[in-house]
């Protein structure tokens, strides 16, 4: 048993020595590797992150209820109140007609155009923040509908629908990124394949006397399985600082962007049981593609 | 040790090098083969050491018959078989002592064994002293000799070389059909494909004659020959 070990880690420095051989060709396939598994890596990160943004933007949604023109102040006071002991409403704010129109003014820039108006086009608005708990879409639906039950209600409108369509695309899209991963996993697994099948050839003699000698399949193997494994796990390494690097450059504009829509938006990398996936993904796929290679190639090499 | 029964071989291309061989060669035996070029010599030892299947005919060596043997057993089949090639497979970005215990290493061995056996080895044959080199450092005597060295390291019951003095010189060629004759007389099934008449003469051991695929004289049928 001690034997065997010490065989897989004699045929594992093996391996080491004959990639350090040749070091150009060595790092150019981990680079292509790296590139090749950092792209849906990265754009899982990405995607990941937009998903907690949009949460997180949900969650900070805010119900527009603007009131009917015929109600009156003091009644449109009371309304806001009432709302309020709602047990799914965090807060209320009312923003009579007047305050609406001031603000508007202020921040629309149609100031002048607004003063040749007679009227005030402008209902009165109360702004409902719903409390956390009830920030699922069905609960928010729910209040929705028992605050346009008041018939003292014009319209009330919760901003969300383009959140909903956000992250309903955002689910797509991570269909699409694990198709992506799906593909270049195979490429991953051809890039290792023909790397094994040149050292294969390459060893051609040595594979064909080791089999005269009394080398069976396995013992010829092994040392391209290891090869083929170190070659994937170093790629996904490459491709691990990749995304991280990566998300550095971009870490402060997107931070500055997603500031606009939620406060405290941490951008997150690949974090530890995701960076070990991608690891063991890599290492599996270089064997896998070194396993397939080197069987479909050992066979071609007379004798059996 | 080794039996053919009728052995035929029919390359692909329709080329038939063996043509219903028969032979036996008992334990401890030796054997030379002889023949013209192209005669099968290399085709037989290929069936021997299974690098070839035989297209009819009935095989037996060491006690296993050769025709059922599934591929997957066959490495283990060669590691009682040291098959000495007349280009020598060695080799060259190997040093002379991993050369010679790459059938140790194949088979598992712990290093020390290795380390005793390929020295024993290499002292048999006279390259101790050259463990180090590579192949190419050497002479075409001396590189026929770790091949010598590397078939007998596993102490194999049997020994197949396929023209070992192709181009040596008479003190050279002496040397190493001595050696074989000295692992003959310890008890191994030796055989030796060879066109050199001389050490047929020399040795006086059994010979076998092929011509065009075909067997056209056995010294063991032969009892003028057996009789000197
Ligand atoms: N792999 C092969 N495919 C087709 N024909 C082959 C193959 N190997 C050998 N032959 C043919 O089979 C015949 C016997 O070849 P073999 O190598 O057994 O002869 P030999 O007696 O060893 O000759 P030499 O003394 O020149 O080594 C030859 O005509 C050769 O051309
Ligand atoms: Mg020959």
């Amino acid at each position: 048993m001690k034997n065997y070990f010490l065989r897989h880690f004699q045929t594992l420095f093996f391996s080491l020595g004959q990639l350090w051989s040749t070091p150009v060709a060595t790092l150019m396939t981990i680079a292509v590797l790296g590139i090749t598994l950092a792209l849906p890596a990265g754009l899982f990160v990405v995607l990941e992150n937009a998903q907690q943004a949009s949460g997180a933007i949900k969650d900070s949604a805010q119900i527009s209820v603007f009131l009917k023109k015929s109600v009156s102040e003091s009644s449109a006071k009371r309304i806001t109140k009432k709302l309020a002991q709602n047990k799914n409403i965090e807060r209320t704010r009312y923003i009579s007609a007047r305050e609406a129109l001031a603000e508007f003014k202020k921040y629309s820039g149609f100031g002048d155009a607004i003063k040749a108006m007679k009227k005030n086009p402008l209902p009165a608005v109360i702004i409902v923040t719903p409390k956390q708990s009830a920030a699922d879409p069905e609960t928010l639906e729910a209040l929705l509908k028992t605050i346009r039950n008041n018939n003292q209600v014009e319209l009330a409108q919760l901003d969300l629908e383009w959140v909903k369509r956000l992250s309903a695309f955002l689910v797509l899209a991570k269909r699409g990124v694990w198709l992506l991963a799906v593909l270049l996993g195979l490429g991953v697994i051809l890039t290792i394949g023909n790397t094994i099948r040149l050292a294969v050839t390459n060893r051609r003699s040595e594979i064909e006397i080791t089999k005269l000698v009394g080398g069976t399949n396995a013992f010829i193997r092994r040392p391209f399985l290891y090869s083929g494994l170190i070659q994937g796990l170093l790629g996904a390494f490459g491709a691990w600082l990749l995304v991280q690097g990566g998300l550095l450059v971009i870490a402060e504009p997107m931070s500055q962007l997603t500031s606009l829509y939620a406060s405290q938006l941490e951008i997150s990398g690949l974090d530890g049981p995701q960076t070990g996936l991608l690891l063991l993904i890599g290492a599996s796929l270089g064997w896998l593609g070194s396993r397939l290679a080197v069987g479909r190639h050992l066979r071609e090499i007379n004798p059996t | 040790m080794i039996q053919l029964e009728n052995i035929s071989k029919r390359y692909p291309g329709g080329h038939d090098a063996l043509k219903a061989v028969t032979f036996n060669v008992k334990p401890e035996e030796m054997v030379f083969v002889t023949g013209h070029s192209g005669a099968g010599k290399s085709t037989l030892f290929k069936l021997i050491t299974l690098i070839e299947r035989p297209t009819r005919g009935i095989l037996q060596v060491n006690n296993k018959n050769c025709n059922k043997l599934s591929n997957w057993r066959i490495p283990y089949f060669r590691r009682d078989i040291g098959i000495i090639f007349q280009d020598h497979k060695l080799l060259l970005d190997r040093t002379v002592f991993d050369n010679v215990a790459l059938p140790l290493v194949v088979s598992g061995l712990n290093h020390r064994e290795i380390q005793r056996r390929v020295r024993a080895s290499l002292d048999k044959v006279g390259l101790l002293n050259k463990e180090k080199l590579y192949p190419l450092t050497l002479s075409g005597g001396e590189q026929q000799r770790v091949g010598i060295a590397r078939a007998v390291v596993n102490k194999p019951p049997l020994i197949l070389a396929d023209e070992p003095t192709g181009n040596l010189d008479e003190k050279l060629s002496d040397e190493i059909m001595d050696l074989f004759y000295d692992f003959h007389v310890h008890g191994v099934t030796v055989m030796i494909a060879t066109h050199d008449l001389r050490q047929l003469k020399r040795l006086q051991k059994r010979v076998i004659q092929l011509a065009e695929g075909q067997l056209v004289y056995d010294s063991e049928n032969d009892d003028e020959y057996n009789a000197q």
